[in-house]
């Protein structure tokens, strides 16, 4: 498929590493403009240049290596003080960046990257020659990609040195550019863009669509490999070599039964080995899932540069602020996160926090702060993007939803602060009139909940007006098992995403109000629908609900009616394969055999809402 | 020393892609008995273990890089008579004499195929078998 034919192993260990490396370099840029004398920074800097460079040399990916090379050159100078990092410098440093990152992408796609955009070339040449010291001459960099130096005979050089003599016509002389050793990988010259006045980028956009697109690709080649601890698979070794024992114990335990031995020695025997089993088949469950398990440091890595990009293109001043990047998150998940996370933090800098003036105004510190956060909470991972900005109105919000047609006047009437700020995350809204070209298109936040929705995941909006926001994503650990409630309708059985289910009440039928021709309860003071179950499955309604479940999506909160619990459940989700029924995400099997299917409540309630007004089928509704 | 097959090289890179492509190397010249170490730090450890009889390694790495590495190598007794290839990217005439005042056996510049490497080892081989 490329021009890689052979070496396909080689660059998929090389982008990997490479990109943890770039990620790396990125957030020691954002480091830098803090701290521009840092010398550990700088080295760092400098070496992750360097490795890649190596690394793009044996790919024969020249144009890699010439941009790679001219950076690295740019730190060197910038370490050995010879260069004063000023911030123009930084930002043909970022552009440097951002165009190493495009070629990973060519490269991910098996072709050989096209040469830089002149202007970075250009501008980096420009830097290396313009405050050149004295003493040292600036490499050339017009050769540097294809420079091989004339080496010097090693022996000659070698007994040279050792004689304590360096013979000043010990020149390493600077041999044109040799094809020989020249990496050229078929390389189609593309006339470069021509450069923009003052080399503004023009590969900054978010709108960029061949950057995109060649991320987006090279995701998908990513995704098929994982790196685990080896002391990890080391223990999934060690426990099925363990099963394997306490089975060969099973199988001699069966031989001593059939053939009638069933003292209470054996069977205490039988006792012990099936519960050793019980306990090695979680530890091994518990250890296959962790081996897909990866710090969520590695997807944060990219976020500091993206938000300081994004608000010196604002004229903004943000500081985004990393925590528990240590908390493990299911490898799909980081992935899946990738998105809705981006989309959060543009928001928070562009939407959330105010220009500088406009804070010093009101006495708070020029700088913002937006903290990304994550930590574990029990069987749930949280995520946290909050900032000091100047809040949402829960007001406002409403206003706007029902001008839009979002809602309904009489619907936004029963919408409590939470709920309210919770419809941002409706399509096609957007509080914003003027359109940015950076969060503004009312797309963004949708993205972020439908993702995280298909993750079994909530967002939940917290906001206080001249404060900031907070928005709160909750995931479950793996999505591999779900944790479900299990309800009863007569004697059937359904199991329910618990991430959903906020509560369980039992529902008093005196107080089923009706407000806008639906049934609803209050609980503590929120007004939420009540929908049976069998309702919304089009079963026959026996009888009346005693029991709801207060669930809560991203979109709306309800109760829903049902007979009865039987429990909760860790369910194992096998989908069906030939035919999906609607509102259907899967089966699982209980302890004892028995087949449950898993609700979709989306579904379900989408389904509800095609009858027309989604307050139909509930005004049917039969209760009394 | 004549090139033995058998001859126990130690990788020394912190990137391991680039590791991977050195052993991949060697192995092309029939040697398989390769061991890495992510910087000079780790080489040094593994070198006191003894058993190594040839030491490639890069030159900028974290923790300790190879210059240093190299010198180490040079002061330390049991170890001062290894053969020891320095691999870098850069062919300035700096880092080439600094190599040399080291005591490095040779200098191979990235990137840089099986037959370079060859080469420079053979050079080395036929030097240590005179000695």
């Amino acid at each position: 498929m490329s021009d890689f034919a052979g070496m396909e192993d080689l660059l998929q260990d090389f982008l990997q590493e490479a990109h943890d490396l770039l990620s790396d370099v990125d957030n020691k840029l954002v480091e830098l403009e803090k701290t521009p004398e840092d010398t550990g920074l700088l080295n760092d800097i400098f070496r992750g240049f360097h490795t890649v460079k190596g690394g793009a040399g044996f790919l024969n990916a020249s144009e890699l290596v010439t941009l790679c090379h001219l950076t690295e050159n740019l730190f060197d100078r910038l370490r050995n003080g010879e260069l004063e990092l000023t911030s123009e410098l930084m930002d043909v440093i970022m552009d440097a960046t951002r165009g190493v990152r495009d070629m990973f992408g060519e490269l991910g796609q098996g072709v050989q990257p096209q040469p830089a955009d002149a202007h970075i070339i250009n501008a980096l040449k420009a830097a290396l020659s313009g405050e050149v010291v004295a003493a040292a001459p600036a490499p050339e960099p017009a050769t540097v990609a294809a420079a091989h130096v004339g080496e010097p005979d090693w022996n000659q050089l070698q007994a040279a040195v050792n004689g304590e003599v360096v013979p000043a016509e010990l020149v390493v002389k600077e041999s044109a550019p040799a094809p020989a050793s020249a990496p050229v990988g078929g390389v189609t010259p593309v006339p470069a863009t021509p450069p923009s006045p003052f080399g503004r980028r023009t590969s900054d956009r978010p709108a960029n669509k061949t950057a995109a697109q060649a991320r987006r690709v090279e995701d998908r080649n990513r995704e098929n490999t994982i790196r685990v601890d080896t002391s990890r698979l080391d223990q999934v070794l060690n426990l099925s070599g363990e099963i394997g024992l306490t089975k060969n114990r099973l199988t001699s335990l069966r031989a001593d039964i059939i053939a009638g031995k069933n003292d209470s020695e054996t069977l205490h025997a039988l006792d012990q080995a099936v519960s050793q089993l019980d306990l090695l088949v979680s530890d091994l469950q518990n250890s296959v899932m962790k081996t897909r398990m990866q710090p969520i440091g590695r997807l944060f890595q990219k976020y500091p540069r993206i938000a300081r990009d994004l608000a010196r293109q604002l004229g903004k001043d943000v500081e985004l602020v990393l925590a528990g990047e240590e908390t493990e998150v299911d490898k799909t998940m980081i992935e899946d996160l990738a998105d809705p996370l981006i989309h959060l933090i543009r928001n928070a800098v562009d939407h959330g926090v105010e220009m500088p003036e406009e804070r010093a105004a009101v006495g708070k510190p020029t700088k913002s702060l937006v903290r990304l956060e994550a930590r574990q909470e029990g069987d749930h991972i949280v995520l946290i993007i909050a900032d000091d900005g100047k809040g949402m109105s829960a007001e406002r919000i409403r206003a706007k939803a029902v001008e839009k047609g979002l809602i309904s006047e009489e619907e936004a009437n029963t919408l409590d602060e939470r709920q309210s700020l919770s419809l941002i995350l409706l399509p096609g809204f957007s509080t914003k009139t003027d359109i940015s070209d950076v969060s503004g298109r009312g797309v963004g936040m949708d993205v972020v909940k439908t993702n995280i929705q298909k993750l079994n995941g909530s967002v939940e909006i917290r906001s206080e007006p001249g404060k900031g926001s907070v928005f709160l994503i909750s995931l479950p650990l793996t999505l591999a098992i779900l944790p479900v409630l299990l309800v009863l309708l007569g004697d059937q059985p359904f199991a329910l995403p618990l991430s959903l289910v906020r509560e369980i009440l039992p529902i008093d039928q005196d107080k089923i109000q009706e407000v806008g021709g639906r049934h609803t309860l209050v609980v503590r003071g929120e007004v939420l629908p009540v929908i049976s179950l069998a309702k919304l499955l089009g079963w026959p309604q026996n009888r009346k609900p005693e029991y709801g479940v207060f669930m809560q999506t991203a979109e709306r909160s309800f109760i829903l009616g049902v007979d009865s619990f039987a429990g909760r459940d860790d369910a194992v989700i096998k989908s069906l394969e030939d035919f999906r029924p609607k509102g259907v995400a899967g089966v699982t099997t209980l302890s004892n055999g028995q087949i449950v299917l898993i609700l979709d409540m989306k579904e379900l309630l989408s389904d509800m809402g095609q009858h027309g007004d989604s307050g139909l089928v509930v005004r049917h509704f039969d209760f009394a | 020393m004549a090139a033995d097959p058998k001859t126990r090289f130690l990788v020394v890179d912190d990137f391991s892609t680039m590791r991977r492509i050195v052993r991949n190397l060697l192995k092309e010249l029939g040697f398989t008995n390769v061991d890495e170490a992510e910087d000079g730090a780790i080489a040094l450890q593994k070198l006191q273990g003894g058993g190594f009889e040839f030491v490639v390694t890069d030159w900028n790495m974290p923790n300790m890089d190879g210059l240093t590495l190299l010198q180490t190598i040079r002061a330390t007794p049991a170890l001062k008579h290894l053969p020891v290839l320095m691999i870098t990217a850069e062919a300035k005439k700096e880092n080439i004499i600094a190599a040399a005042q080291a005591g490095a056996s040779g200098y191979i510049v990235k990137p840089f195929t099986a037959g370079t490497l060859s080469e420079k080892l053979g050079k080395i081989f036929e030097k240590y078998g005179q000695a």
